[in-house]
């Protein structure tokens, strides 16, 4: 059962008028409900415009080709406006950034409740369950913390537990693992395993790190702004 | 908390902002106050012509008192005059004709017997200190003294005062009005004319026996009488006077009123716009300066309006804060020069709740509103541009 069904996506950034990007040039592809993908590439082949087209922070461009089509979970969402595609957003994905993209003058706590409050739970509940969600990535007793006063495999840990905490059909990371030494980002990468399997959460890693690919049940190899290839994991590496 | 926190992130540039709000809100407290002073000083002076009309000697010129000699017969004449149902002969003088001029409402000398004038508001008049006159005091050099007055020229119950150059036996002190009566002393008839007498050119004095000395007289309309219809009855019937409505006191002083209190409301209203460009600027640096959090923000689920409502509150606190310590700070100074004022008679401020709460109000809005543009612009920003700005 496809949790994302992709089709032509396209994007052009025009840097200036005689200079023009060309990242995505006719990306198709569909990731399963369930399903740990990785994708990997070369700097500039598209991969994290990609990323930002599936995670609904970008739209694809419409013309110049044939329509792009997006679904996720069944919706269509390539025409969505801004309040419905950020409402998707809030309540049925997480992000997970290389530099951990946590809000710095706000606690490890306050910054797992945000995502909740964003998705529209009670501010009281949204409390209960970042505890819970920190609980999870074996944060709870650094609550209280601002992120200054964390490692950078702490700081990666909350932005888990923020990207878990309204616990999303599907976890998008955008190298979450590219900050960290080896030790950490095996961690963290267990840590993504783990939820991936014990609650069927899909998850979609941009990745320059063979060992991420490895870990995964898929590797979607880009250049060019193409999907060159789909590398199905026969026996995804232990995480 | 979290609001705190973020405030206090900058602190300097906070601080600096909320003292350009407090010092705006600040001048709103006391140039508000001081067009509410003058407002309602020039209100109760209205209220004092309500229901009458004031005849006084045609050279009079100077507006709401009447103090050109004239004689009492004048107060018989205008008593005949269709329409009228009673006349009352007073003197109205200058307190101290050497003074320059004051702050608001000028010090005088009123002169009538006591009682007479039942519709006059001498009624509600009550005494702090001492007592009222009576019509027994025609024939006394006594005075009863407005609290101002009292204040200001140090006048005690019971000690003897010099008025115009002759001593008065001091027998009561008002209780404060905030108004007319205030800076008003309170002399029988007899006394006035006595007073009033020894001040004028020997051709007048010779002209005009002391006992028959006026300058001017309450007229009171009968029933279904406009006081306009009255004063142009008594205009015609009577040579040689002139005579002011409240209508007329409103007209000759509401255009003078209404430019002092343009000119303060505006000089203070420009003071807070400047204090809300401060928070533009503020906030459109924290807006610069938190690009990657706002890009965070949307990339996680928070949605446009969210955006904007987060950074409009935070602007508001700042107006709200600058608000509060304005006010603060304007009814210090307000209660100090009040204190300072009232020994000479000037006080300029009447601080009232109602401005309090205005400029409060006003203040937080308008750092909302001032907050509302940079916001408008974060909510606008694409995520992912956000998420890479350094």
């Amino acid at each position: 059962m496809p949790l994302l069904e992709a089709s032509n996506l396209r994007k052009t950034y025009r840097l200036s008028r005689k200079n023009q990007v060309e990242a995505l040039r006719g990306v198709s592809l569909n990731v399963d409900a369930g399903e740990m993908v990785a994708i990997m590439g070369p700097s500039g082949s598209g991969k994290s415009t990609l990323m930002h087209i599936l995670g609904l922070l970008h739209a694809p461009d419409a013309n110049g080709g044939p329509p792009p089509e997006l679904a996720f979970d069944g919706q269509k969402v390539v025409k969505l406006a801004d309040r419905p595609r950020t409402r998707l957003r809030a309540t049925q994905m997480g992000f997970v950034f290389q530099s951990y993209n946590l809000v710095p003058n706000l606690t490890a706590l306050e910054n797992v409740m945000l995502a909740g409050e964003y998705a529209g739970v009670p501010r009281s509940r949204a409390r209960t369950d970042a505890v819970e969600a920190l609980g999870w990535v074996g944060l709870a007793e650094r609550s209280n913390h601002r992120p200054v006063e964390m490692s950078g495999g702490e700081q990666q840990r909350v932005a888990i537990a923020r990207a878990l905490v309204n616990r999303p059909k599907l976890l998008l990371g955008d190298e979450p693992t590219g900050n960290l030494d080896s030790t950490r980002s095996a961690e963290v990468l267990q840590m993504l395993r783990r939820f991936n399997r014990e609650r069927g959460q899909t998850v979609l890693m941009v990745t320059h790190d063979p060992e991420v690919g490895a870990a995964c049940d898929r590797v979607i190899h880009m250049r060019d702004g193409r999907c060159e290839r789909s590398v199905v994991n026969q026996a995804p590496a232990s995480a | 908390m979290r609001l705190i926190r973020q405030l206090a992130r900058r602190k300097l540039r906070t601080t600096l902002t909320v003292l350009g709000i407090t010092i705006g809100v600040w001048a709103l407290v006391l140039f508000g106050s001081m067009a509410n002073k003058i407002n309602g000083l020039v209100s109760g002076a209205s209220a004092t012509y309500e229901g009458k009309v004031a005849v006084t000697d045609a050279s009079n010129s100077t507006i709401g008192l009447g103090i050109s000699p004239m004689r009492i017969s004048v107060a018989d004449e205008v008593d005949a005059v269709e329409g009228v149902v009673a006349a009352v002969p007073e003197i109205q003088m200058i307190y101290d004709p050497t003074a320059g001029g004051s702050f608001g409402i000028s010090d005088t000398v009123q002169g009538r017997v006591a009682a007479t004038d039942v519709r006059s508001g001498e009624a509600a008049l009550a005494a702090d200190e001492g007592r009222l006159l009576t019509a027994a005091d025609e024939g006394s050099m006594v005075a009863v003294f407005g609290r101002t007055l009292a204040d200001k020229k140090g006048a005690r119950v019971g000690e003897e005062i010099e008025i115009r150059g002759f001593a008065f036996q001091v027998v009561g002190i008002l209780q404060s009005t905030e108004t007319v009566p205030d800076y008003v002393a309170y002399v029988p008839l007899s006394a006035a004319q006595h007073a009033f007498a020894a001040t004028l050119p020997a051709p007048i004095r010779s002209a005009i026996p002391e006992e028959e000395l006026v300058s001017q007289v309450m007229a009171y309309p009968a029933d279904g009488v406009s006081e306009a219809d009255l004063a142009d009855r008594i205009e015609a019937g009577v040579p040689d006077v002139s005579t002011v409505t409240r209508a007329d006191y409103d007209k000759q002083l509401g255009t003078s009123v209404g430019l002092i209190n343009s000119i303060l409301i505006g000089v203070a209203l420009i003071s807070v716009i400047v204090g809300g460009l401060s928070v533009i600027n503020t906030m459109a640096m924290s807006v610069a300066e938190r690009t990657r959090e706002i890009g965070i923000k949307r990339a996680i689920g928070g949605s446009r309006g969210r955006i904007i409502r987060e950074l409009v509150i935070e602007a508001g606190v700042i107006g709200l804060t600058g608000g509060f310590l304005g006010v603060g700070l304007g009814v210090l100074v307000v209660q100090a020069m009040n204190a300072g004022g009232r020994a000479t008679g000037n006080v300029l401020f009447a601080f009232t709740p109602v401005i309090a709460i205005f400029a409060v109000v006003f203040a937080a809005v308008l750092g909302m509103l001032a907050g509302l543009v940079p916001a408008w612009g974060a909510a606008r920003l694409d995520p992912v541009q956000a998420l890479r700005h350094e």
